[in-house]
């Protein structure tokens, strides 16, 4: 049932982001694709980005000078944290699609956001105390 | 609930062979992207984060395979997942042509243009 309520279409398009009545099940997909939208995003954005690298020392250098500043900084936070949420409840998809803890999804997931989440409050510090 | 109700399985329209390489991509990622992650951030005072940090970083010929073999990975996984996304829209056979066409030059263009770049860098510390 769950499966079947969740699954998108053009006019449930909202409903992705409506809270009520959602089980964990649905949050994990929703994070998945919510993620995986703001990674494919910022993976295109990135690879232009770097470009500058090709035009010399001094563009790429001005370059992350000009993005070295708090906001930026917690811009990147909120890919790196996209990317190991999106990567650890992925571990889970692959997981149970061979079969292994099919029964215990819930346990899974709670687990591997747990590691996720302690691995992105590392980076954080990293990334404003550094 | 049945369990294939609750394991990834393709959705309706989705090449098997595609899925397959979704769900196989996915944890080769978590590796080769942990590890640009780590690096980019960790190394050093504060990471890779000049010029003549990233040169430094690409003498090594591992480093220039490595992200290449990083970003081809993360093309192929981004493009399948966003196919998927657009599947769940159900597109005409028409429409998801021309989107198929539009996804695969998108990766040609990625990938190309990545490996020209890493080799770019590469030959600036030679």
């Amino acid at each position: 049932m769950e499966t079947q309520r969740n699954r998108p279409s053009p006019s449930k398009f909202w409903s992705w982001f409506f809270p009520v009545g959602r089980q964990t099940g649905g949050w994990a997909y929703v994070l998945n694709r919510v993620t995986a939208l703001g990674l494919t995003f910022y993976l295109y954005l990135h690879l232009i980005i770097l470009s500058k690298l090709a035009q010399g020392p001094s563009a790429y250098d001005d370059f992350l000078a000009f993005i070295h500043n708090p906001v930026y900084t917690f811009g990147e936070l909120l890919v790196v944290a996209a990317a190991f949420l999106h990567g650890f409840n992925g571990i889970r998809i692959v997981l149970t699609t061979f079969g292994v803890s099919v029964t215990r999804q819930k346990q899974l997931f709670y687990g591997l956001m747990f590691i996720a989440i302690i691995i992105i409050l590392i980076f954080g510090i990293r990334m404003f105390t550094a | 609930m049945t369990t294939s109700q609750l394991v990834s399985s393709p959705k309706s329209g989705e090449n098997v062979w595609l899925w397959l390489v979704k769900i196989i991509t996915g944890p080769l990622l978590v590796i080769l992207l942990g590890i640009h992650l780590v690096v980019n951030h960790f190394i050093g005072t504060r990471g890779l984060l000049t010029y003549a940090d990233v040169v430094a970083y690409f003498k090594n010929p591992i480093i220039p395979v490595m992200e290449i073999t990083l970003l081809a990975t993360v093309v192929t996984h981004s493009l399948i997942g966003l196919r998927g996304i657009i599947l769940d829209l159900k597109p005409s056979r028409t429409v998801l042509t021309v989107i198929n066409w539009i996804l695969a030059i998108i990766g040609i263009v990625s990938v190309s243009y990545g490996i020209w770049l890493a080799l770019v860098i590469a030959s600036k510390g030679a």
